[in-house]
Parts: structure tokens; sequence; C-alpha cells
């Protein structure tokens, strides 16, 4: 009888720090997520694409409030100036000069590239699914350079609109994400977005430069690095509508 | 009556008389008559198969949609009636087969590749006699209910993706408010179909789910209805159309695939002009043959006028001859035709070309279908088109002035 109850204890124990565990892998991606993005803010960026046989880049601005919006904005090069990108939940309207229209990215276009790069559209619409639509656990903890660094992975629910497999966090305890790793069903690693420069940029330790490169083929990648970034600046909700993304009043 | 049995007793034993020349035009219009008859077969036997094969995608021989969907299939264009209205309307009226189905183009994405394809939100119960393929042939399973959570595909779009049973796909679509629709499906099955086309191009969830992830409540967007035989859907047509009301159009399956429906008139054309091509060519040996004759008769055709038959005659006896030619010919190429087509039944295996054949939706095993109409058809013009051919040469023939033709050299 004793023993019984032992054994219920101890699974009960085991459960509760399994949901614990699970729940704090949650948080740490959680974390990781509101701490680059902040409350709101406003980024400056390149974005290099690279390719075997050429290169380019862009310079872009880029402001995000709340969850839902974001504003993404071409400076240079000229030609692709004012070139922008709003997201609002799921949806993103796309606008360029040259057209002079607003179009709304329709849903057979978010599986492909956004401006050319290795991001999809898809991508850049989402940020906040890793967080609900999946299982988190914590595959391991270490120790690099006197920093903690959690290793996690993050399993897609059944019915969530997501590919791959797993995949697979390395966050640092100050929330910096080290690398992001995408395995197909199969278990092969199919791209990673890793970590290449950390700074201390608006007041927050954040990675400065991050490059997103396809498994199989390591000479195409697309790097962004963040030149200058504020967090939780005051930005009037007016900035994510469509209006604004046609007719700039910043 | 005693003329004729002379005239064709005669025109028999000219017929014979050369039997060289004869065997070869016999060999030349007996191959110029199986390759009519074969050709046609061979046509029709594809044009049969992608009737039947189109219309088992389409599906069914009688549709409804909303009135605006044929010129925008947009998940806003649906079916104004809910699934318990089109219960109450067709369960009790006897179609041999009905079922409402969701259909909205998607696309599809897994970890390699993304495609688009035509979703099918389907209740597979009351699709079993209407889908093309066999439940029990798909690999892994078919969907169980109309609530299923899985997903079932072409084994090409599979390959096409990189991925396989058992893995999970996206599929994207739009809701009625042009938000994007989506979610994660396990694939359970994969279908396989006549092309790869077909099978790059569908893919199968249940109606309920699709109903759910596109926040479309209990509509549809197309009822399909099944008849016995599809040349034949006026009865279920004209059924369905007394119950429904103008909310809804009603349109035969020839009037959907209007391709489809054209090309089954065309054929009929083409087989007429590809008898009448073949003729021309085998008309000239004919005509050859036949002038050959009465050149090297004109003594004794002279003859025969100088004893007093009649030009009228001589005119017979050359047609009769020409005619049996003809019919004989007619009977060997018949004869060829049907020999070489019967072993040919169970199909050819064309797939060395098939991937050819598939890109206007044909598939890589070829049945020939040999109509009785079809022969009869060649037959016929053959016979026709030999008679007005083997006028000119019979006419002359019967023009020569005796004494001329006595004396000719």
């Amino acid at each position: 009888m004793r023993k019984q109850h032992l054994a219920a204890l101890c699974l009960l124990v085991l459960s509760a720090t399994a949901t614990a565990a699970e729940r704090d892998a949650k948080s740490i991606v959680r974390d990781a997520i509101d701490h680059w993005r902040g409350l709101s803010s406003y980024t400056e960026m390149t974005m290099v694409i690279h390719r075997p046989d050429w290169e380019r880049s862009m310079t872009m601005s880029a402001w995000t409030k709340g969850e839902d919006h974001s504003l993404v904005r071409v400076l240079e090069p000229k030609k692709d100036r004012g070139n922008g990108t709003l997201t609002d939940k799921k949806s993103m309207w796309s606008y360029s000069p040259k057209v002079n229209r607003v179009i709304k990215v329709p849903s057979s276009m978010m599986g492909q590239s956004w401006m050319g790069s290795d991001f999809s559209n898809k991508d850049v619409a989402r940020s906040d699914e890793i967080v609900d639509e999946y299982a988190h656990s914590v595959l391991g903890v270490e120790l690099v350079d006197g920093v903690t660094v959690y290793e996690i992975e993050s399993i897609p629910n059944e019915e969530a609109a997501v590919v791959w497999g797993r995949e697979v966090l390395r966050i640092r305890e100050d929330h910096v994400v080290l690398d992001h790793a995408f395995f197909d069903q199969d278990d092969e690693l199919v791209k990673t977005l890793t970590t290449l420069e950390i700074a201390t940029m608006g007041g927050r330790t954040i990675a400065q430069r991050q490059r997103m490169i396809k498994s199989d083929d390591a000479e195409e990648w697309t790097e962004i690095v963040v030149n200058k970034v504020d967090y939780d600046v005051d930005i009037a909700d007016s900035l994510f509508t469509r209006s604004n993304l046609r007719n700039p009043r910043d | 009556m005693h003329l004729f049995g002379v005239l064709f007793q005669l025109a028999w034993r000219n017929l014979w008389r050369n039997h060289r020349r004869t065997i070869i035009m016999l060999g030349a219009i007996g191959v110029g008559v199986w390759a009519m008859i074969f050709m046609t077969a061979l046509t029709r036997g594809m044009v049969d198969q992608m009737v039947t094969d189109s219309i088992g995608i389409l599906p069914g021989h009688v549709q409804i949609h909303n009135p605006d969907y044929l010129d925008d299939p947009s998940i806003s264009n649906r079916i104004s009636y809910t699934d318990t209205e089109l219960r109450q309307k067709f369960e009790s009226a006897g179609f041999e087969s009905w079922a409402s189905r969701v259909r909205v183009p998607a696309i599809v994405t897994s970890e390699r590749d993304s495609r688009g394809v035509t979703l099918l939100g389907v209740d597979p119960v009351a699709e079993k006699d209407i889908s093309f393929f066999d439940y029990a042939e798909v690999e892994g399973r078919f969907l169980s209910d109309s609530g299923d959570k899985g997903i079932v595909i072409g084994g090409k779009l599979a390959d096409k993706l990189e991925t396989g049973l058992g893995k999970r796909i996206v599929i994207m679509s739009q809701d009625p408010d042009n938000d994007i629709a989506d979610r994660g499906f396990r694939i359970v099955g994969l279908y396989s179909a006549n092309t790869s086309a077909v099978e790059e191009a569908y893919a199968y969830i249940g109606k309920s789910t699709a109903q759910a992830m596109l926040g479309i409540g209990d509509t549809s967007t197309e009822v399909v209805f099944l008849g016995t035989e599809y040349r034949n859907v006026e009865p279920v047509y004209e059924a369905v159309a007394e119950r429904v009301d103008e909310r809804v159009s009603v349109q035969r399956w020839y009037e959907i695939d209007t391709y489809l429906g054209t090309m089954l008139g065309v054929m009929d054309g083409f087989v007429l002009v590809w008898v009448i091509v073949i003729f021309l060519a085998l008309s000239f040996g004919l005509v050859n043959t036949l002038v050959m004759a009465v050149f090297e008769r004109v003594r004794e055709i002279g003859l025969m006028l100088a004893l007093g038959m009649k030009p009228g005659s001589i005119l017979g006896q050359i047609i009769i001859e020409s005619m049996l030619l003809l019919t004989l010919g007619l009977a060997t190429g018949n004869l060829l035709a049907w020999a070489t087509i019967m072993p040919l039944r169970d199909g050819i295996d064309i797939s060395i070309v098939g991937e050819g054949m598939e890109m206007w939706g044909a598939s890589s095993m070829l049945y020939p279908k040999l109509y009785l109409g079809d022969m009869v058809l060649a037959s016929v013009v053959v016979l026709l088109l030999g008679f007005l051919a083997s006028l000119s040469p019979a006419w002359r023939a019967s023009r020569y002035e005796p004494v001329e033709a006595i004396t000719k050299a």
C-alpha cells in the first residue's frame, strides 16, 4: 500500500516537473522573442543575399508594435527604395512605388521568397506561432563562455501549419538566440539561422548579425545585420496601415 | 436478272485473268481499309478513355454550383443551400449516387517544395461510387469519414514534394474574407491515377475538416450527381433541375468540360476525314487498275459491242468488276483489322511515349475500341467513292466505236 503511494507520488512529481520543464522551455522561447522585438521597436538593418555568382544587399527600416504589427521599408538600393511590407496578424501586404499598388499577398505566395532572400513571406509575417503551435522541451543546458545556454527542441503540433519535423533553438540565458535549426520530418537538417555577432544595442544585448544558410548549399545564404535599434519607442497605430504603406508619413 | 448473272460472271472471270495484278490491288485495298479501321479504333479507344477518366475526375455527370462559381471558382461563390437543405432535396430522389463537396484552389507545402493543387473536401462515404480511384487501392488508407483529420494526395505529388506517407504537409488556402486559412495535415494515403497530371492536381481532405478550416459553416461549393451512362445524362439533369431554384446553376458534364464535349463531336468528323484521305490514296491505284483492264481489252469490248451487247452492259460489267475488287479488299481489310485489334483488347502499353500523351490527358495504356459503326462507315465510304471512281474508265469503255475498237492494233 505504501509502496503504491510512493510510486504514485513519484509519478506525480515526475509529471509535475515535466510540465514545469515544458512551461520553462516555452517561456524561454517566448522571452527570447519578446526580447528581440520589445513592446515596440524601430530597427535599421542591412540584408545581404548571397548566391554563388552574385550578391546584393538592401538597407531597410522596420517598425514593430505588439505581436501583430510590423512594417518594413527598403531604403537602399535606390531602385528598390520605397518597397514595403506590412503585416497584421496573419495577413501581409506589399507595396512597390513602381507599380504604385498595395497588393495583399495571397496565400499562394506566402511560401515564396521575401524580397528574393532565403526567408519566405511566411517567415516574415509570423514570428509568434513558434510559441503556441509547438511543444517545447529543454534538450540540454550548457555553459558557453560563462553564459548558460539552453538547447530547446520545438516540435510542431499535429495541426500546426508548419512543415518542419522539429526545430532546435539554442538560447542564451540573456535571451539571445544563438542558432535556430530547422529539421525535416526525416530529421535531416534543412536550414539554420545562426547568430554570427552579438552586440549591445538600444540598451539590449541582441544578435547583431544573423545568417540563414541552407544545409545542402553553404554558398547560398541571407544575412541580416542590425545597424541601429531602438526599443519601446512610441509608435502610432496609424503607422501600420495600408495608406501609410503607400504614402509614408514618417 | 439473267443479264446481271452473265455480267457478273464476265466481271468475275475478267478479275482473275490477270490474277497477279488483282492480288496486288487486293493487298493495297486490304491494307488501306485495315489502316482506316485500326487507326480509328485506336483513336476511339483513346478518346473514350479520356472521357471516362475526365468524368471520373470532374466528377459525375451533372453538377450544381453557385451561378458565379464557374467564372470565379473561389470560396466566396458557394452554393447557397446548407448541407441539411441539400440532404432534404436529394436524399430521397433516387440518384445513382450524389455528393456535395468543397472544392478550392490551395497551396500544399512540404519542407522542400510547394505546389498549387485543387483541394477537395469530400465525404468519403457518399463519394465511394463517384471517385475515380478505388478506395481499397489507395496506398495507406483513404479518408474514413467527413471529419477525418488526414489528407490523401497523389503519389506523384508526394514525389514532387519529396514527402511521403505518414508525413505532415501544410495546406494553405483562402477563407471567404480573403484571409489565409491554413492547417497542417498528415498524409494518410496516396492514390494513383492514370496520368501523373491528375495525381499532381488533387488533394483530398474530409469535408467537415475543410469547412472548419475555411470557416464556411456547413456550405459546399459543388454538388455532383452520377447517372448510369455518360452519353445519356438528360434524366439526371432534369431530375436535378426540378429540385433546385435559380440560386444555383445546373450543368451537364460536357457543359463544364467543354473541351471534352467538343472532342467527342470532333472525333466523329475526324474518322470520316481519315477514311476519305486513305481512300483518295487508294483510288489512284483502283482507277489505274481499271484503266489498264479496259485498255487491254479494247478489241474484246469492241467485239462484244459489235455482237450487240449494249453499252450499258459494258459499263455495268466494268463497275461490277470494280465493286467485286473493292468488296474483296474490304473483307480482307476488315478481317485484318478485327484480327489485329482483338489480341490488343487488353491494352497497348505506350508508356515509352506516355509522358507526351499525358500532356493532353491520355493515359499510358491504350485500349483500342472497335465499333461496328466505324467499320460500316469505312466500308460504305469505300464502296461509294469506289463506284464514283470507276465510273470514268467504265464510261469510256462503253463509248468505244465497235469498228475502231476491233481494228485497234
